[in-house]
């Protein structure tokens, strides 16, 4: 884990989870896709349920804090994690806001080894600022929303809140916005002016 | 890859589910930067590849062949012949799914349907899905339960009822068939099996029906499908089948009645411009013909049957017109003509007036000054717009002696110009309406000498098959309100172009049909196109109008219907098209190769 990983390679992860609140919430289930240069390997993914339960309660679970389910359920916790280590190894992780993903299975890594998620970490929110308002002028109005880069970088919106394709799309933004940070291609901001002159009419 | 990928898009749709999740498993997703190569020219594949996002440009060197866009594959032919005969660039940033060789391969061996995808020559690709679109829109009506059909009326006469009886009782109830009892037998009997016995077997009237009653009779049951109905009468080789009940027979079912039911109501508006006493009456049934457009397409009738159906009822208006509003001086020595598409029958939708007049000799000026305008005046009330062109009866130059045509003739072959040229083609595909045929083909046989052998002159003739030089890169680029899109102009890029050479061709050798399709088979006939190569052409050409007709009936008012989307075709039709534009390219190649474009 602590050998960076191959080179040229990443690993875009994605948690669902009960809530937002790092300390009190759970996670659901998690999902990893390796890049490999420009590919998104999707044929050798990693996918786990941690919480079945909660697939299907997630909002009864938040109001009541049932922790004696958590214990019921916590092996699978215990028993999905190495596997979800070995999987990523020392690789780049990649998502949308990560940090909180990566603070997530922390709570739980801290216990199971005791230490923290070493692996850098790609911001995908980051390098769409940069493609995006790099270079705006003051008082420009900011939309990183995943909405907003979706529409972007032309990428099909997947159904979200399911762990692996929020990691599928990230993988996606990932290769994109990488490539067009390696050939110095910005994303056009929309002009205050009125529309393109439509030269066909209509 | 869990549910993300669309098996629903063809060919995946012809995978079972546990295919499809062999599929899917194996999916892995590719980007490309704009410019990068993703299959070389000539090079094998090792994957199989489905746009999810951009546009992938199809290059033949430096030719563009094809802009394909999500949900589009490639190459069926690197996978399968290892070796891709164009390469693949991507044209924007693109995501494809890759689904490794092995896998794809196991997939065509193991479901043929899927397989037939990737082998198929394009005109049985075409055929099928000429099929399935018919499965689609005929199914309804072949689903149509034959109590919902028109049936005559159950009458019964007496077998050793007269002929006379029978003629009696046919016209009583408006029906031409009766059922016949001869004791426990039951038989059919109609108005022609009596006009039969009469005049040619020279029965008496007086004759009891039995002898010439058809006992043979097949039934079938008010709740079977119509289809059914079509069967029995193929199989048993009857044009009227008994309807029965179970209990009692209910009606007899003739052949006409169920065709019209399937066929939609064409003869009717034909009907009624024959019938036609007036101007408003004849603008009535005008405003008809374009409704049967939208009808018999419905129906799944296929566009070249919709093209004939539609330029007969626009001819049998245009000769009825002329009736009205012509003098008899004008009537006699002349002849109307269409021409252009409206002479080549392949205008579906209502069409510019594309007309003339010839005559077989100076008629007084005054009157043909009247007519002229009186007919162009009508039409245009009618809802045909004028000819941009100005090709109509209105204008002197297209409405004149026979004599002043020969002039014109010269003038076009010996000094031709770009106007020459297009005159040329516009009369080479005249078709008479009205008035004395003669003339016409007195005046194309002339025009057709003029021209024979030529060769020079049919060259520049030929060479406007290239005015639109890149046909299959014609996607050009719209900004619509939401965005750019891809728009492609079917008429210049692929109609156009055989219209064109096959018209060339056509000329060259001397033919007399007007219809491109027509053409393409006697030319095939006298052995100067390939028969296999004929028929990709012809089928081609039917679906290019048949995608020009979707896009013209959906069209709302301001676009012209012939720029399609290939956004908002299936991926089935937009590969099809893909292809379609590789047999027009073949065939300008032909045409160009066939009058030595090379030397211009």
């Amino acid at each position: 884990m602590f050998k960076p990983g191959p080179a040229d390679e990443a690993v875009a992860i994605d948690c669902e989870t009960t809530g937002l609140n790092v300390r009190t919430d759970d996670v659901i289930t998690i999902a990893a896709i390796k890049i490999r240069g420009n590919r998104i390997l999707t044929s050798e993914r990693f996918q786990a349920v941690l919480r079945p339960d909660a697939l299907m309660q997630a909002e009864a679970i938040k109001v009541h804090r049932q922790r004696q389910i958590d214990v019921a359920q916590g092996s699978l916790i215990w028993t999905t994690l190495p596997a979800f280590l070995h999987f990523i190894g020392g690789r780049p992780l990649v998502g949308y806001y990560v940090d909180f993903d990566i603070a997530m299975l922390d709570k739980y890594i801290l216990t199971l080894i005791g230490i923290e998620l070493p692996n850098p970490r790609i911001e995908i929110s980051k390098l769409y600022y940069e493609r995006k308002y790099g270079d705006a002028p003051p008082n420009t109005t900011i939309d990183l929303s995943f909405a907003a880069i979706l529409k972007d970088l032309g990428i099909p919106a997947l159904a979200q809140h399911d762990a692996f394709n929020d990691a599928l799309m990230s993988a996606m933004m990932y290769v994109e916005l990488r490539d067009m940070k390696d050939r110095g291609v910005r994303i056009a901001r929309p002009r205050t002016r009125g529309a393109i002159f439509n030269p066909m009419g209509g | 890859m869990p549910n993300v990928f669309d098996a629903t898009n063809p060919p995946f749709d012809r995978l079972t589910s546990q295919e499809v999740e062999t599929l899917r498993a194996a999916l892995d997703i590719a980007y490309f930067r704009p410019g990068e190569t993703i299959i070389a020219q000539n090079a094998p594949a090792s994957e199989l590849f489905v746009v999810i996002k951009g546009t992938v440009e199809e290059r033949d060197g430096a030719d563009l062949q094809a802009l394909l866009g999500p949900k589009d594959s490639f190459d069926s032919r690197a996978l399968v012949h290892g070796k891709s005969g164009h390469a693949f660039v991507a044209r924007e940033e693109t995501l494809c799914y890759t689904c490794p060789k092995h896998v794809t391969l196991g997939l065509i061996q193991s479901n043929p349907r899927f397989a037939s995808f990737f082998y198929r020559e394009i005109s049985h690709k075409l055929d099928e899905l000429a099929r399935d679109e018919e499965e689609r829109r005929y199914g309804s009506l072949m689903r149509a339960r034959v109590s919902e059909l028109f049936l005559h009326p159950p009458v019964f006469i007496n077998a050793s009822d007269t002929i006379e009886a029978a003629g009696h009782l046919m016209r009583e109830i408006g029906s031409n068939a009766l059922f016949v009892r001869d004791g426990e037998r039951i038989g059919i009997i109609t108005g022609m099996n009596l006009s039969k016995a009469v005049v040619l077997r020279r029965q008496r009237i007086e004759t009891p029906v039995r002898e010439f009653a058809h006992f043979e009779v097949v039934t079938l049951r008010p709740d079977d499908f119509v289809s059914s109905a079509l069967v029995l009468m193929t199989k048993h080789n009857k044009r009227r089948l008994a309807v029965h009940d179970g209990e009692r027979y209910v009606g007899i079912l003739e052949d006409i009645d169920l065709l019209g039911f399937l066929a939609g109501s064409a003869q009717i508006v034909a009907g009624r411009i024959d019938r036609a006493s007036s101007e408003d009456e004849l603008a009535v049934a005008a405003r008809e013909i374009s409704a049967q457009v939208r009808t018999l397409r419905r129906q799944g009738v296929r566009v070249e049957v919709i093209g004939e159906v539609v330029s007969d009822l626009n001819r049998r208006l245009l000769s009825r017109l002329f009736e009205m509003v012509a003098p008899s001086e004008i009537r006699t020595s002349g002849c109307l003509v269409v021409m252009g598409s409206e002479g080549r029958g392949e205008q579906t939708v209502r069409t510019d007036q594309d007309n003339g007049l010839i005559l077989a000799g100076p008629v007084d000026k005054a009157t043909l000054d009247t007519f002229r305008t009186d007919f162009s005046t009508a039409l245009a009330d009618f809802g045909f717009p004028p000819c941009p062109g100005n090709v109509m009866v209105r204008n002197s130059a297209w409405s004149k002696p026979f004599s002043d045509y020969l002039a014109d003739f010269r003038r076009w072959v010996a000094l031709p110009d770009e106007s020459a040229h297009m005159n040329v083609a516009i009369f080479y595909d005249a078709c008479a309406v009205a008035g004395d045929e003669r003339l016409l083909t007195k005046a194309k046989t002339t025009l057709i000498d003029l021209i024979h052998g030529e060769q020079a002159y049919l060259a520049h003739f030929a060479r406007a098959v290239d005015a639109f030089p890149t046909p299959i890169g014609l996607f050009n680029k719209l900004i619509t309100s939401e965005g750019k899109g891809d728009a492609l102009d079917l008429k210049k890029g692929g109609i156009f172009p055989i219209v064109h050479g096959i018209r060339s061709l056509a000329i060259e050798h001397g033919l007399l049909e007007t219809a491109t399709d027509k053409r393409i088979a006697r030319l095939r006939d006298i052995g100067v196109l390939q028969a296999s190569f004929a028929r990709e052409l012809s089928q081609t050409f039917q679906f290019l109008l048949m995608l020009r007709l979707d896009g013209q009936l959906a069209a709302s008012a301001g676009t012209s219907g012939t720029l399609v989307r290939p956004s908002s075709l299936s991926s089935m039709e937009r590969d099809l098209l893909r292809d379609a534009f590789q047999v027009v390219k073949q065939f300008r190649e032909l045409v160009r190769h066939h009058f030595n474009l090379g030397m211009f």
